[in-house]
């Protein structure tokens, strides 16, 4: 069995993100980056398949500037087996990402492919059911489980009040929204031999990619409002006299209720 | 601009979503409201029958929802479609699109350009639905062959089973904490929900403890959303919970720790026990409902 996971680096979930001075994008310097959160969760389901049973391969892959690397190692220290890295400007459309990462799975062969279902940067969500589509596989989106039975997979798809589960035959691509356990820490051990472990690299045109689908740019970048200012109260054994204020407030003030 | 809206269903009737939009969509140009037969959206066919249905359209409109998005993102990159996703707003501009939409999970507000043709995938409340307004004409359209690699096996629902508006879709949204002390304790989170007629949310913590399922998670790796009025109760305000409900238009929160990180977000605060204020809060909320 094996598993292709797709990866982005993508600046930290804890950081306080700012706008850079040409307003288009966020303000990089000094920033920490790390694997994007649903790709760790992707890495992570499908290391856990690996525990179960290992001869399973766990491979990785990003497209991307040589930045990008620090996330491959990430993933290598929490026990992945071998990544790659595709040199490509970090402006490349979404689309011809995809396409880059389905020319790598073609010639991988992995029975599955797993993308976290979005990057926390752009939020788009818009590589991992291109992959599918490249690949002319079938793909489950908001998957939080993958179960192997028989010769297919069974695939836990998250909706409103539970689970759809879906029976695929390999090939399929997964769209990882949750794994059942917290991601990994590296280990120690892991740190070293991932340090060891080569990177190939890959570049657009070997993989008959060139830059040519509809590009999306960001015209302007701005922060949400900023909140602040509001009422505090503090309860001194007077909880109904304070619920009936609050309650009116959001019924005369701010017209909510 | 030739528009196709692709409308989503959800127990056999239109969702709001798709409703809001398709009110708002024929300000684009020539409009389609688009759903596919089946209650149950597969990725692959229902792709192929709404790529093959609107082609030729400058513009397709889809609800974000998670199918929705799916959807749309599958249709974009099977007709190669600038697509943009969970878009706030969008306006059209010598033969492009300008949308709004919010990156690193809600902690900026991006504006976008994309060239038409395109799929744009819409925030659900992002375009408000005119009282009174009549419901779309829907043309309905056969799902083409499903791959028989993958099949549909079984439904498994979780504990609280999906008997609440959802999370996406709601004005209002109660979200339970830390603060809460344990599952057991739900209670008093429901009967507010229940008063307020809001759905259900969480933190991660409390989530990743097991005390409530994945799927009412709100923050970075949950749901991002924006109802009228979110209510944490005993949730102090991790930056990735804060990113995905900030723009709420109403924020209440109720926590013990006054410097509580949720507290500079607040509209109204309460400092204080929350199973003392809560039970009250609930009564309060009746009494006003009551009278209005």
């Amino acid at each position: 069995m094996r598993f292709l996971v797709c990866l982005k680096q993508v600046p930290d979930s804890t950081v306080k993100v700012k706008v850079g001075a040409g307003g288009k994008a966020v303000a990089t310097e000094g920033i920490t980056w790390s694997m994007s959160p649903y790709d760790e969760y992707a890495v992570e389901l499908a290391l856990e398949r690996k525990d179960a049973d290992p001869t399973t391969v766990v491979s990785v892959v990003t497209v991307g500037s040589a930045r990008g690397r620090d996330a491959l190692r990430q993933a290598l220290a929490m026990g992945c087996d071998d990544a790659t890295l595709v040199n490509a400007p970090e402006d490349l459309p979404a689309l011809d990402v995809a396409k880059a990462l389905a020319a790598v799975a073609k010639e991988m062969k992995p029975d599955i492919v797993l993308c976290g279902k979005q990057a926390s940067d752009d939020d788009q969500g818009l590589v991992g059911p291109a992959v599918a589509e490249f690949l002319g596989w079938p793909h489950v989106g908001m998957l939080t489980k993958a179960v192997s039975s028989g010769d297919a997979w069974e695939l836990w798809r998250e909706v409103e009040g539970g689970h759809e589960v879906w029976k695929a035959k390999p090939p399929v691509v997964g769209l990882v929204h949750k794994s059942d356990k917290e991601p990994r820490y590296p280990s120690l051990p892991g740190i070293m031999k991932a340090k060891k472990k080569e990177i190939p690299e890959k570049d657009l045109a070997s993989l008959g990619v060139t830059a040519s689908s509809p590009k999306i740019e960001v015209a302007a970048m701005d922060l949400p409002p900023q909140r602040g200012g509001g009422k505090i109260f503090k309860l001194d054994g007077d909880a109904k006299a304070v619920a009936e204020q609050v309650a009116n407030l959001l019924h005369t003030e701010s017209k909510v209720l | 601009m030739k528009t196709v809206v692709v409308a989503e269903r959800t127990r056999g009737a239109l969702r709001r979503v798709s409703l809001e939009i398709a009110a708002k969509a024929s300000s684009f140009g020539d409009t389609e409201v688009i759903a596919v037969k089946g209650d149950r959206y597969s990725p692959m066919a229902w792709s192929s029958a709404v790529a093959e249905k609107a082609k030729d359209a400058d513009l397709i409109l889809v609800g974000a929802t998670p199918s929705g998005r799916d959807l749309g993102a599958r249709v974009a990159a099977k007709l190669g479609r600038a697509y943009a996703a969970d878009c706030t707003d969008l306006a059209a501009k010598d033969g492009a699109l300008e949308a709004k939409r919010p990156m690193y999970a809600g902690k900026i507000r991006a504006t976008v350009k994309l060239p038409s043709p395109a799929v744009i995938s819409i925030r659900p409340g992002a375009w408000t639905l005119p009282a009174g307004t009549a419901a779309p004409q829907v043309i309905e359209i056969d799902p083409a062959a499903d791959d028989p690699r993958i099949t549909f096996d079984r439904f498994e629902a979780t504990a609280s089973g999906g008997k609440r508006v959802s999370l996406a879709e709601a004005r209002a949204i109660v979200s339970g904490g830390r603060g809460l002390k344990g599952p057991e304790n739900w209670k008093i989170v429901e009967e507010l929900a229940d008063a307020l007629g809001a759905a259900i949310g969480a933190s991660r913590a409390v989530t990743d403890a097991g005390w409530r399922p994945n799927e009412e998670q709100v923050g970075q790796t949950g749901k991002t959303v924006t109802p009228d009025l979110y209510v944490a109760l005993g949730i102090s305000g991790a930056i990735q919970h804060l990113a995905g409900m900030t723009s709420s238009k109403v924020i209440v929160a109720v926590n013990k720790d006054p410097d509580a990180d949720i507290f500079k977000i607040a509209d109204y605060g309460v400092v204080g026990d929350l199973f003392e204020f809560v039970p009250a809060f609930t009564e309060a909320v009746k009494k006003v409902k009551g009278t209005n």
